[in-house]
Order: C-alpha cells, then structure tokens, then sequence
C-alpha cells in the first residue's frame, strides 16, 4: 500500500480510528459525560461523511480489496450520515438508558467502519470482514440495554442468526473462490459465468451467498428473526440495524451482482421468487401486530422485497434505482425508528400502537415526523418514498418484469393500511382514556436539540428529494455510471 | 415565461405557500381569514383567463408551461390550459372559497390544520386539472388523498376514521394500478421513440399492442373510475361523503369526483383510442346501472347528506354514458354536466350542512314544513333541488340534454333508457323536497333563517344554476374548440375500428398528428 492509497482510505481511517480515540478519551479525561461523548462521535461521523463526500483521492482502489471511486465513497458517506443520525437520534434516549458511555458511540462508529468496507469492498475478503464488523458491533449494541431482559433476547438472537448466517455467507464466498480461483469481487464473479452459465460449485457458492445475505437484509423465507430482534433492541441502534447495516449489505450486493455482468442465469427465478414472497409476507405479516416496532419490522421486511426487485432489475437497467431507493430508505426508516427512540420513556420502549392516540397535538413535532416517515415509507407523493418507489417499479417494467411489479404494486396497497394505522392514531383517535392517556403524554420524555437537527435533516431530505430529485438521480446515476460494469 | 405561464404558476402554487403560515399562525380567526383571502385571490386569477386570452394557440392549448424538472426520468413540469381545464379551475377556485365560507363557524377545532390541509387540497386539485404530464399529473392525483384524508378523519362525524381510512385505500388501490400502467405506457414509448418521456403529447402517439393496450387501458380506468365513482366501485363514496365535513362534502362532490371523470376525458380516451373503444359497451353498461342504482337506493336513504351522496353517483352516471359516446355533442354535455353538477351538488351539500348545523341531525323524517318558518333557506333549498332533478331553464337541464342527444346519436335504445333514468332522478328528489319542505312542521323548534354570510355563499351558486341554465352557452363557449381535438382522433379509430390492427394503426397516427391542430 502506498501512500496516495492510505489518502484515498481516509473517511475509513476516520471511522476507525475515531473510535478507538473516543474509547481511550472516555477511560483517561475526567468529566466527558455522555452527552458530550455521544457529541464527540456525531462530530467523527460528520468528518468522516464530509471527506468522503468531498475529498476526491488520487486512486480507486486501495490494496485491492477496497473501492475509493465514486461508489466506496459512496458507501463511506452514507456509513458517516447513518452513523450521525443515529447518534444523533440516541442522544436523548441514552440518557434515560444504561447504554453505556463512551462505548455507545464508538460501536456504533465500529459499525460504520464496517459498512463502509462492506459497501465498497471489491475483494470477497473484504466483503467478509466488513460484514463481520459491522455484526460484531450490532451484536453488543443490540443487547447494550444492560438490565432489559427484551434487549438481551434480542441481542441472542441476532447473535445466533447472525452467526449462522455468517457460516453460510462464508462458506459461500470460500466456494465462489473454489470456482474461479480469483479473490477480487470483480474477477470472481465473473470468472463464475465465463462459461456462459454457472458451473455447479459456482452455482452453490451463490446459494450459500443467498441465504447469507437473506438473513442479513431478512428476505423471505430468512426473516423470522427480525420482528423479534426489532421489538427487544434499544430503538435507535434497531434504526441502524435496519437501515445502516442492510444498505452496507445491499451495496455489496449489488457489486456482486453487477460484477457478474448483464444476467442473474439460473438465480433469476429465485430471487423473483424470494422478491415476491418477502413483498406478500411482510406486508401481510404487518397488518397483523399491534406493537409499533414490530410492525416496523414487518415493514422493513416488505421493503427489503422491492429492494430485491430493484436488484433483479439492476443488471439490465442499472443499479440507479436501487441505490436511490437504498438511500431514501434509510432516511425514512431510520427516522421513524428515531421517534419511537423519543416517544420511548426511561423504563421502556414505545409499544402498542394504541399508545400512539391523540399524540398528534400532544406532540406535533415527533408526530408530524413520524407521520411523513409512514407516508414515505408507504411510498406516497411528494415524499422520496413516492420517487424511490416510482424508480424501482420503473426499473422493474423496464427489466420486463412486469408480473413481479404487479404483486410489488398490490402489496404496496395492502401496505397502506398498517402505515395509515400510526397516522390514524397520531391524530384522528382521543387518547384512550382521559386521565391515563395526560399523564402519558406529559410522562414522554421532552424533545432534545440532537433530535430536533436529526428530524429536521430527515423530513428536510424526505421533502426535498420527493419534490426535487433531480440532484440525486444525477448524482446516483453518475456514480452508477461511473464504476465499472454499471450501466444506467 | 410570461405573465400567462405565471397566472397558471399562481393558480397551482399559491395555495400550498400559503398553506404553510396559516399552519403556523395562533389563532383560527387569523387562519380562516388567510385562507379566506387565498382562496378569493384563486378565484380571482381562474377568471383572468377568460376576460384577457381566450385565443387558442396554434396547438389548441391557451397557456402552456414547460420546465425541465426531472430530467434523469425525462419527467418535465408541464402545464397546460384549455377551455376545459379552464372551466374545471374556475370551478375549483370558486368551491374552495364556499368551503372556507361554509367552515366560518362550523370549524372551530384546530381551525390552522382544517385550513392548512384545505389549501394544499386545492393545490393538488388544481393541478391535477392543470397538468399535461402524467408524472405530474400523477403526483397531483396522489397527494390529494392525504389532505382529504385528514379532512374527513379529524373534522368529519360519525365513523369518521372508517370513512376516511376506506376512501383512501379504494382511490389508493385504483390510482397505484394506474401508476403502474403510466409506466408501462412511459417504457413502450421510451423504447419505441428511444426517449423516455411522461408528456401527455408525446404519448398519445405511442403505438402500444392491442393486447396490451386493453390491460393499460384497463388499470386506467380503475384509477378514474374510483374517484367518478362508477358502479360497483362506488361504496366508499356514500361513507366518504356522509362522514366528511360540509366543506369536505363540497370538495368531494364538487372537485375529487370530477377529476376522475377529467382524467377519462383528458387521459384515458385520448391515451388508447383503440383501447377504449373495446371497452365501451363495459363503460356504457356500468353508466346505466349507476343511473339507475344509485337512484334507487337514493330513495331509500332516510340522511340527507347520504341520499345526496347516492344522488352523486347517478348525475356521475350520465356524465359516464356521455363520455363514452365520445361525440362533440354528448362531450360537451359531460364537461358541462361537470360543472353543474359541482354547483348544484355543493350547494345542496351546503345547505343539508346547514340544516345540520340548526337541528343537529340530517334525518329527513326530523324535518317538515321548513317553508313556514325558513322561507328565505326553503326557497334556496328547492331551486337546488330542481336544478338537480333537471329542471328545464336551470343549469343540470342543459347538461343533460346535451348527454342525452349525443348519446342518442351513437346508442338510442340507452339514450332512451337514460331518458327513463331522469324519471328515478325526479322521484328521490322530489321525495325529499316534500317530506323537508312541505307539510306538517316535525317540530316546535325554533328554527332561524338564513344568516347573511350564509346567504352570501348561496346567493352566487342560485345565480350560476340560473344563469347556466338559461344560456349554457357560456361554458360551451370555451370547451368547443378543445372537445374538438379531443373527439377526432379517437372517433377516427372509432369508425376504423371494425378492421383489425393493421388497418387501424396508420389511421392512428395521423389522427395523432391531427390531434395537435384543431
């Protein structure tokens, strides 16, 4: 590695020693609460986004396992804003919580190193070790609400699903490597079908891929974990998780993908199938819960489904789509697991859904954001959820696959009765009753600064990018366009 | 751009910038009198048009607006008006006034958010009137849900939410299938031209595969034939209207119904004339049933409002059967009948509000003798009444006569059927006319007549059902020309239609190329 490499490695070099600093900082300097430690890492997030957003490095890749063009930076700068949001997003909820001091921002940092080398890894290696990091830290931070027994739960079980997950993904990989001799991400997945069609150890590599990255991103039939994990994990790292740690997933999805070169052969039904199940069973599953974070689950669940459509599009019309869909989602996803965090009070998370009535005029802030999440979310204009799903599904149509579009577009329907459920309850129901529903209002704890720049960047970017995307699909498409094996 | 492209600008956006301080400010009465002063502002400018630039330009259009919006998607922001959209604007601006007139008092509870939604209704409604770009168009149609949810879950009474929450998942249903078909249409074309656009013009010229044409043209007319509503679709609309505030009554029999039926008229026809004309006889059946159908549960209905509502769905019959005659005459009649309808169903939406707000029920077997002891609301009450049931001399009466002969041209045994329909019509009408009016007073309440404010929003609907009725010409005026356009391509496939594709697919393009001049 020479040194204009080591420069092109800058936003990670941010993120990864940005938090060993914050972890010495918390142990030797006297009088850094949590507040401030919570502030010192949204700053290294914040750095680390900047400069990949900003500093164009002399080189595209580095040692060759990490892209530091247009789409690993890419990878870097939405690893920084995921991680600043939801820093920012914890600010509030960590002091009611034992989540820890120092140790909470820089797992969360750890975290984003990891997706950071996820989403810009172009050696199979680096795909593994990004993803391994980014898991590791998700594990702890999933069951850092030391005390809750929920919290614990989730934690486990993200642990054993992710460790079985990481088994096959692994072996996957080690396989791919069998087939094609070739470490890098690029040769490897080309060498797979330079016959023309997968050979049968490329074939089960792929398999073993498949169900790695299911679990990961909780495709259908690997999603069993998620409600769970979702309902028991502390609401804000749950946001990363749900959206953080699936787009670092995807991004390197959708290299693997491209890399393979204009056709998905014999994996195509598949994930056709795998697209339109996840889009059924998760809307379907959603219209069943009454817990608020587990219909996010369900939810999540189902939007992973267009994902997948987007990504079985992407090798004949272009990873574009995808990737917009990717960043709006996490805009929107993250920010309305970060107003379940603020409606959250010190003993336990946001619940029943029912314990959302008549919040609307108790607290307009949190409600009016949750509500333009649900209405994104649900894919209404003219919020980036009408563009981001407007894209897919043109995408889709474009690709020929015209029947997956129509059971994406009437699942999106059914989806519109959960998401109308929490705005509903926001603002058309009276609080159950009179007395309990006051004291809860005033029982939820009060809006902190951290949160209001957070809500306030999340329906900014909601707002702006479903009336005026032009920007990013320019900025997307360019990116898209610009790496090898991209095609707009 | 000039002061014509900034009029249609204003008309579309000044709602919404307004929408955002009256959200803001305090208090309600600062909140009613913005909107107020907005709406009036609107009427004002929907009418500029016709006293300054009536002349059409050479493409038939009297202002158009074109700006690159999103270029990746090939997504332009484009608006055009003609003498219809010009009617269906005016009619939009003037409604949208009456109702913030009419929630004067009536809306007291968080008065900012009941306005704040209503002014980003009446941007959405405009624009959905406005646009000749179908993503736009699209985005208009969609948006509009989320206002007019709010308005009937959060002001509305009685099953409020159900009302709501249905309304929104039946027009949701139909208009995401109609997205769907938008990008089907956008692909075929973008891979036929090699360009990828979503306007209006450019799509029309779109050769699309029968078979696949019937499938688009299908999911198109679900998304419209929701919001008209057409029969058996039609079930959300009585919940809808009944639930809704006066003001949401208004907007929605006024305003959302007609933009379905404008969608067919400006979209769906002119998009697949092929398409549209194998599915005529299905159209045409669908008309008649909701003539006849909701004019017999009308007569059922013992709520005011509901029976109003049922009232709705057979005049949106006629306007249905005129439509999908697609000649000049029973076109005409539809785009009229449009406007009648929204006059003459607002003001009788008004009005039951207003018993409402007197007696606290809409029960018609609550009321009786009203003319004793409100003579100035009774009079007001029945003009509009006749004036629904097709009173010759009064506005509905030349709509329907225009629907009827145009129908008769193409189909005289339904035209005859229709004729038949109006009989219904009379019934239910004439039904509550007595039972609220006339005989026996029900009660010893006292009962106050009119208020000023109240007769100053039904004194200008009286003058307009009057005024179109005796010369209708007023509004056929401006729509002539444009219904022109409208009707030639189409009815040249129409006529070709007996011959299979090949023989129909050059009579298509040059119907297209003689679609731009009228």
């Amino acid at each position: 590695m020479n040194l204009s490499e080591l420069h092109a490695l800058l936003p990670l070099l941010i993120l990864g020693v940005g938090p060993v600093l914050l972890l010495l900082a918390g142990a030797f300097i006297p009088g850094l609460d949590r507040k401030r430690l919570n502030f010192i890492g949204g700053a290294v997030a914040l750095l680390a986004a900047v400069v990949a957003a900003t500093y164009s490095p002399p080189v595209t890749e580095a040692g060759g396992m990490l892209g530091t063009g247009p789409y690993g930076r890419m990878a870097a700068f939405l690893a920084g804003i995921t991680a600043l949001l939801t820093i920012l997003l914890s600010v509030g909820y960590t002091s009611r919580r034992p989540l820890g001091d120092e140790e909470y921002p820089s797992l969360v940092l750890f975290a984003a190193f990891g997706m950071a080398v996820l989403g810009g890894a172009t050696s199979l290696l680096s795909v593994f070790l990004g993803l391994e990091c980014l898991t590791l830290a998700m594990y702890i931070l999933l069951a850092s609400n030391r005390g809750d027994f929920l919290s614990g739960e989730a934690g486990i079980k993200y642990l054993v699903v992710g460790a079985v997950s990481t088994a096959f993904l692994a072996f996957g990989l080690a396989l791919v490597y069998v087939a094609t001799g070739d470490l890098s991400l690029a040769g490897s997945m080309k060498g797979l079908t330079a016959s023309g069609a997968f050979g049968p150890v490329g074939l089960a590599g792929w398999a073993m891929l498949l169900v790695g990255i299911g679990f990961k991103v909780s495709l259908f039939p690997f999603h069993l974990w998620a409600p769970d994990v979702y309902q028991g994990g502390p609401a804000p790292v749950v946001g990363f998780l749900s959206t953080g740690s699936k787009a670092a997933v995807w991004l390197a999805f959708l290299q693997l993908a491209l890399a393979m070169g204009g056709d998905w052969g014999a994996l195509a039904p598949v994930l056709w199938v795998m697209a339109a199940l996840t889009m059924v069973y998760g809307n379907l599953a959603a219209l069943t819960t009454n817990n608020v974070k587990r219909l996010l689950a369900y939810s999540s669940i189902a939007q992973m489904g267009y994902v997948l459509m987007a990504l079985l599009a992407a090798p004949v019309v272009g990873g574009t789509a995808m990737l917009i869909y990717l960043a709006v989602y996490v805009a929107m996803d993250l920010g309305a697991f970060g107003v379940v965090a603020a409606f959250s009070t010190r003993d336990r998370d946001l619940g029943d859904i029912e314990s959302l009535r008549g919040l609307g005029y108790v607290h307009p802030v949190r409600s009016a954001v949750f509500a333009v999440c649900m209405v994104s979310l649900a894919g209404l204009p003219p919020t980036a959820g009408f563009i981001a799903k407007f894209g897919i599904f043109q995408a889709a149509v474009k690709a020929g696959y015209v029947y997956l579009a129509v059971i994406g577009i009437a699942t999106a329907i059914v989806s519109i009765y959960y998401y109308l459920r929490v705005v509903v309850n926001l603002y058309m129901r009276s609080p159950l009753e009179k007395g309990v529903a006051a004291t809860a209002g005033t029982l939820l704890p009060r809006l902190d600064d951290a949160n209001r720049i957070a809500f306030a960047l999340i329906t900014a970017a909601i707002l702006y990018l479903g009336v005026m995307p032009g920007g990013l699909l320019d900025l997307i498409g360019g990116i898209a366009g610009g790496n090898d094996g991209f095609r707009c | 751009m000039g002061i014509r492209q900034g009029i249609l600008l204003a008309l579309v956006f000044v709602p919404v910038l307004a929408a955002i301080p009256v959200l803001l400010v305090p208090s309600g009465r600062a909140a009613r009198l913005i909107a107020l002063i907005i709406t009036a502002f609107e009427l004002a400018l929907s009418l500029v048009p016709f006293a300054v630039f009536m002349q059409p330009r050479p493409d038939g259009w009297l202002v158009r607006l074109d700006l690159s919006w999103i270029p990746a998607f090939g997504i332009n922001f484009s608006l055009g008006l003609d003498g219809i959209s010009l009617l269906m604007a005016a009619l939009t601006a003037f409604l949208f006034m009456l109702s913030v007139l009419v929630s004067w008092d009536a809306i007291r509870d968080k008065s900012p958010m009941f306005h704040f939604m209503l002014l980003v209704m009446e941007t959405c409604v405009m624009g959905v009137f406005l646009s000749t770009d179908l993503f736009l168009f699209y985005l208009f149609w969609e948006v509009m849900l989320v206002p007019m949810f709010f308005l009937i879950g959060v002001w509305g009474h009685g099953r409020k939410v159900y009302s709501a929450v249905k309304f929104f998942v039946y027009t949701f249903t139909g208009s995401l299938f109609m997205l769907l078909a938008i990008i089907g249409l956008y692909v075929i074309h973008g891979s036929q031209a090699g360009e990828y656009t979503f306007a209006l013009e450019a799509l029309k010229s779109t050769h699309v595969e029968p078979a696949t044409g019937l499938w688009l043209f299908a999911a198109f007319f679900i998304g419209f034939a929701v919001k008209v509503p057409v029969f058996p679709i039609h079930s959300w609309l009585p919940d809808a209207h009944t639930d809704a505030p006066t003001a949401g009554s208004v907007i929605l029999a006024g305003l959302l119904l007609k933009t379905g039926a404008y969608g067919l008229i400006r979209f769906g026809f002119p998009l697949f004339p092929e398409a549209s004309a194998a599915y005529i006889p299905v159209i045409l059946a669908v008309g008649i049933i909701g003539v006849y159908y909701a004019a017999w549960i009308a007569y059922a209905q013992e709520d005011m409002k509901r029976l109003v509502a049922y009232s709705s769905i057979s005049h949106l019959g006629f306007v249905v059967l005129g439509i999908a005659a697609w000649n000049e005459v029973s076109l005409a009649g539809s785009v009229l009948q449009m406007v009648n309808h929204g006059i003459t169903t607002g003001a009788l939406f008004i009005m039951v509000g207003m018993l409402d707000e007197r007696m606290h029920t809409r029960d018609i077997s609550a009321f009786g003798g009203l003319w004793s002891k409100a003579p100035g609301l009774s009079a007001f009450f029945l003009l509009f009444i006749v004036s629904s049931l097709g009173l010759p001399g009064l506005n509905n009466f030349a709509g329907e006569l225009l629907i009827l002969v145009g129908l008769f041209k193409e189909y005289p045994y339904l035209a005859a059927a229709a004729f038949a329909g109006v009989v219904f019509t009379l019934i239910y009408l004439l039904r509550l006319a007595q039972k609220v009016l006339f005989g026996p007073p029900a009660t010893d309440a006292e009962f106050h007549d009119l208020s000023p404010r109240e007769a100053a929003i039904l004194v200008p609907l009286a003058i307009l059902v009057v005024v179109i009725g005796l010369y209708p010409r007023i509004l056929i005026g401006p729509i002539e020309g444009p219904i022109k356009a409208l009707v030639s391509p189409v009815a040249a496939v129409k006529t070709a239609g007996a011959t299979p594709q090949a023989a129909t697919a050059p009579a298509q393009t040059a119907a297209a190329d003689r679609g731009g001049t009228p």
